[in-house]
């Protein structure tokens, strides 16, 4: 019966697609050297494959299917804003797909003291959305973590002090998080650096409009109708999306093309039952809508020891019937708290976000559902809200990864390691 | 115990107790008829409801056969069942199947039992459904991610070689579907499930439809119990009602004790009044002849001794007399102090502007015996209106007295003179011989038996205390009549 509303030949044209753009990305390519490099060669590896480029429009429109807050900015809390603060917040360095290092605020570094002392140079004429020159103090202040120290020697220079030798590039000062912003007295946007700037009179419920110096405008565009598709008909740019229904419908659409991105999220259960739930975590890749795959590669959330964090020495106390928690509004997490539900009996309960992080942090629970960056710069920052300081037991249950639905021949877009995806200015 | 409080307690008994058993009687006659009248619409739901439940199972059996006719023609869950191809097609199937059914249960089992696709609760895939019954209607209770629920379910089967496949298939049963089986806003319709004695309240008016089956999966398949759907009456109504007619009836209470306390007091006003003040007369008389019997015996002490010394010693008496003459003084003295004393008592009259035919009507009232010729256009007189009114009353009973049974007529005339109105009291009577007039105003002269003598006598200082004037005309045997002047008020 379903059959009806997907045809055998637009199954045979998703497949097609998903072949293309597993080729199509990524592309592995030359990255920067190591210690004294100056400036990263371009990313090419990390290019979407959208076509050839001949005429980039001044204004690029960008679909987004979630909710975003500026005041949660630079941390960004889901894909869509993640990809608005990316356009408009600059952290130190980016890291691209591929994990090399590329220039952010700063635009050189060298190493000293065999690697135990790096010192990266702030690009010439770095400044704010108004006008004010970026000073490495700006970076620095009230920044730093475990294993490093930052510093500000002098007005563009930070120094980044290890206690151990490090012979690559540091990738910590491309933790988003380090991002520089101010606040900015008449917005609820907070003052950034990025080379696209938005305001509150910017921004209505339909839609954020970022701009350029020299004119150029990205939309950033909600489907106000509550279906993406809606977006994609109206005709953007670009849309990031989980929604594997929502990848098939793009498929069908003869302008756009579809590019899975690098797996960037990993969900966890936490509990404080000993020895964890004995709970067959096969097969869980079928119990989620989103595009996941069986957890692999390193865990960095079951080594912290370093990151002295205020561990707690005994597990909390769940008490009544075995509850799994999850964050509201992450269809993922919902599903996957659904099938633990179904193979425990226990209950699955969703909670609002900043809810969900005081239920993990307090630990009362049985079980919860925690979505994880899959690769961090910095492990002990990125711990932080995420990964509870009680004794827990960490069971990986899928990794996911966005899709990219991208207009084919109008602009550039590259993706770094978290993830995120930008548009390359031309 | 006062007369008032005697009166009021009769009053509690006569009204009252009627009162309350007639009130008692109407709260227990309009609890049974509406006791009755529930039973009746009950009876009446029951087979309603038993319709309804046949009708819901028989949609949701059609809309399953529907269901089956479209898996059977799927070639991706074919493709599934034979190759195990297109999974999470089959996982999404239920779902959607069951929004475009209109269902809220739906799943998808294997010969096992075992949950292929469930459209409630997407991921309990490979668990074990619900083991509901091969044939007819079930109760089964569901699970999903968050919460269970109740539903209503069929089941059919389908079999798509090499394997059988099996459809459950539901609607909710929540409190809206249990109140689109009452209909009734006075009756609600309810469930009692195994262990559960909520529902169960034997102070309610309770009837048991047949038993369903009943399944709690949300555990695991669950076995094969029963359930019962109860009609219960709703008590709001009854309630209201009984909380009206207590209102009514507190009010009727209320009304008739205020009633009975009003005529309480209307009555001993009227009735104990009089007889307290005979009591209390009675008292003072008692009271004046114990002083003037104080003030007498010295005196006659004294004049005993006096008779006794001009007996047996003449020539002493003078000398006695002297002796003598201070405790006689003094004797006098206290009679004279006594009889200021109870002149105090007497109530003081309040002289104003008097209309006397007014005064004369009240005082006959509708007395036929009395006949009146009352001048027209009198002036007020100066005096007290209660006094003349004795005073009338006075003169007109012994006027009636006068007429000793036989037929005769009374007549009181009014009339003006120089600066004076006059009150005639005329009678047929037998009239008074000159001896008699001559102590007709004396105190405690009379003529009647039983009478006190004090009538004539009270009239006389009466009307002197009014700075009146009284006369009396009278002939043996034809009669008298008093006359009675009362000075203009000026």
């Amino acid at each position: 019966m379903l059959s009806l509303f997907m045809p055998h030949s637009r199954l045979f044209s998703i497949s097609l697609l998903a072949f293309v753009t597993a080729c199509a990305h990524p592309r592995i390519g030359a990255g920067p050297g190591g210690g004294g490099e100056t400036r990263a060669a371009p990313e090419e590896s990390c290019l979407l494959s959208t076509g050839a480029v001949s005429s980039p429009s001044r204004t690029i429109t960008i679909g987004l299917s979630e909710a975003v807050n500026p005041r949660h900015a630079p941390f960004a809390r889901n894909d869509a804003e993640r990809i608005v603060f990316r356009h408009l917040y600059d952290s130190p360095v980016r890291i691209d797909c591929d994990g090399q290092v590329r220039p952010g605020l700063v635009d050189r570094w060298e190493k000293d003291d065999g690697g135990r002392r790096w010192t990266f140079h702030l690009r010439e004429g770095a400044q704010f959305w108004d006008g004010a020159p970026v000073t490495a103090q700006d970076i620095v202040f009230g920044k730093g973590g475990v294993g490093y120290t930052l510093a500000a020697p002098e007005k563009s220079v930070v120094a980044l002090t290890f206690a151990k030798e490090k012979d690559d590039v540091p990738a910590l000062l491309g933790d988003p998080s380090l991002a520089v912003t101010k606040p900015a007295p008449d917005s609820s946007w907070p003052i950034g650096t990025g080379a696209y700037w938005a305001t509150s009179a910017t921004t209505t419920a339909q839609e954020i409009r970022a701009h350029t110096t020299s004119g150029d405008t990205l939309v950033f565009k909600f489907a106000a109708s509550g279906d993406a598709r809606d977006l994609l008909d109206a005709g953007v740019d670009l849309l990031i999306t989980r929604d594997r229904a929502l990848r098939d419908y793009a498929a069908t659409l003869q302008n756009h093309t579809v590019v899975a991105l690098p797996w960037d999220r990993t969900y966890v259960f936490v509990t404080a039952e000993a020895g964890g739930t004995r709970l067959d975590a096969g097969g869980l890749e079928q119990a989620v809508r989103a595009e996941a795959r069986r957890a692999e590669g390193s865990s960095w959330w079951l080594d912290l020891r370093g990151c002295a964090l205020a561990r707690d020495t005994t597990p909390p106390a769940s008490t009544g019937q075995h509850r799994i928690l999850y964050s509201r509004g992450d269809p993922t997490a919902r599903e996957l708290a659904g099938r633990l539900a179904a193979l425990t009996h226990a209950v699955a309960t969703g909670r609002a976000p900043d809810d969900f992080s005081d239920a993990l942090a307090g630990g009362k629970d049985w079980g919860y559902v925690v979505a994880l960056p899959r690769v961090t710069a910095d492990a002990c920052r990125s711990a932080k809200g995420l990964v509870p300081a009680w004794p827990a037991t960490f069971t990986a249950l899928v990794d996911t990864r966005p899709t990219a639905i991208v207009r084919r021949d109008v602009a550039r877009w590259t993706v770094d390691q978290d993830g995120a995806v930008h548009l390359v200015r031309e | 115990m006062r007369f008032r409080t005697r009166l009021l307690i009769s009053f509690g008994v006569v009204v009252m107790i009627p009162l309350l058993v007639f009130g008692l009687g109407i709260r227990r006659e309009m609890s049974n008829r509406v006791t009755a009248e529930y039973t009746r619409r009950v009876d009446a739901l029951f087979d309603v409801i038993s319709a309804d439940i046949a009708r819901e199972s028989d949609r949701i059996a059609a809309r399953l056969a529907a269901l089956k006719s479209a898996l059977v023609a799927d070639d991706r869950f074919r493709s599934w069942v034979v190759r195990g191809e297109n999974r999470g097609y089959v996982l999404d199937y239920a779902g959607d199947a069951m929004q475009l059914a209109g269902l809220d249960f739906l799943q998808i089992q294997d010969d096992d039992g075992r949950v292929v696709s469930s459209g409630h609760f997407r991921n309990e895939y490979d668990r074990l459904g619900p083991a509901v019954p091969g044939s007819g209607a079930a109760l089964v209770r569901a699970a999903t991610a968050e919460s269970s629920f109740l539903a209503l379910v069929t089941s059919d089967t389908l079999r798509i070689p090499p394997r059988r496949f099996r459809l459950v298939g539901g609607i909710a049963v929540d409190s809206q579907f249990l109140a689109r089986l009452a209909r009734d806003p006075e009756l609600a319709v309810g469930l009692v499930l195994p262990n559960d004695t909520t529902n169960a309240d034997s102070g309610k008016l309770v009837v048991p439809l047949p038993p369903l089956p009943y399944v709690d999966a949300t555990e695991g398949p669950g076995r094969v119990e029963q359930a019962r759907i109860v009609v219960t009456r709703s008590s709001a109504f009854l309630t209201a009602l009984q909380r009206n007619v207590n209102l009514w009836f507190a009010a009727a209470v209320l009304v008739a004790a205020l009633a009975a306390l009003l005529l309480a007091g209307w009555l001993s006003t009227r009735i104990s009044q009089p007889l307290e003040a005979r009591i209390a007369i009675g008292d003072l008389a008692r009271q004046v002849n114990h002083d003037i019997k104080n003030g007498l015996a010295p005196l006659r002490n004294v004049f005993r001794h006096f008779a006794q010394v001009a007996r047996e010693q003449p020539a002493e008496l003078p000398q006695v007399f002297a002796e003598r003459q201070g405790t006689v003084e003094s004797s006098i003295s206290y009679l004279e102090t006594l009889a200021a004393n109870y002149a105090k008592l007497s109530p003081q009259s309040e002289r104003k502007a008097t209309d006397v035919n007014s005064v004369v009507r009240e005082t006959i009232g509708a007395s036929g015996t009395v006949r009146t010729k009352l001048a027209e256009g009198l002036p007020p007189v100066s005096a007290d209106a209660l006094v003349l009114r004795r005073v009338i009353e006075n003169l007109v009973s012994n006027a009636v007295d006068s007429l000793e049974g036989k037929n005769g007529t009374v007549t009181i005339t009014t009339e003006r003179g120089k600066n004076i109105v006059r009150i005639s009291v005329s009678d047929t009577g037998r009239g008074m011989s000159k001896s008699e007039l001559d102590k007709a105003f004396d105190d405690f002269h009379t003529t009647k038996p039983g009478g006190t003598g004090l009538g004539l006598s009270i009239v006389r200082r009466l009307v002197l205390d009014s700075n009146g004037s009284l006369k009396v005309e009278t002939e043996t045997g034809q009669g008298s009549t008093f006359i009675v002047e009362i000075p203009i008020l000026s």
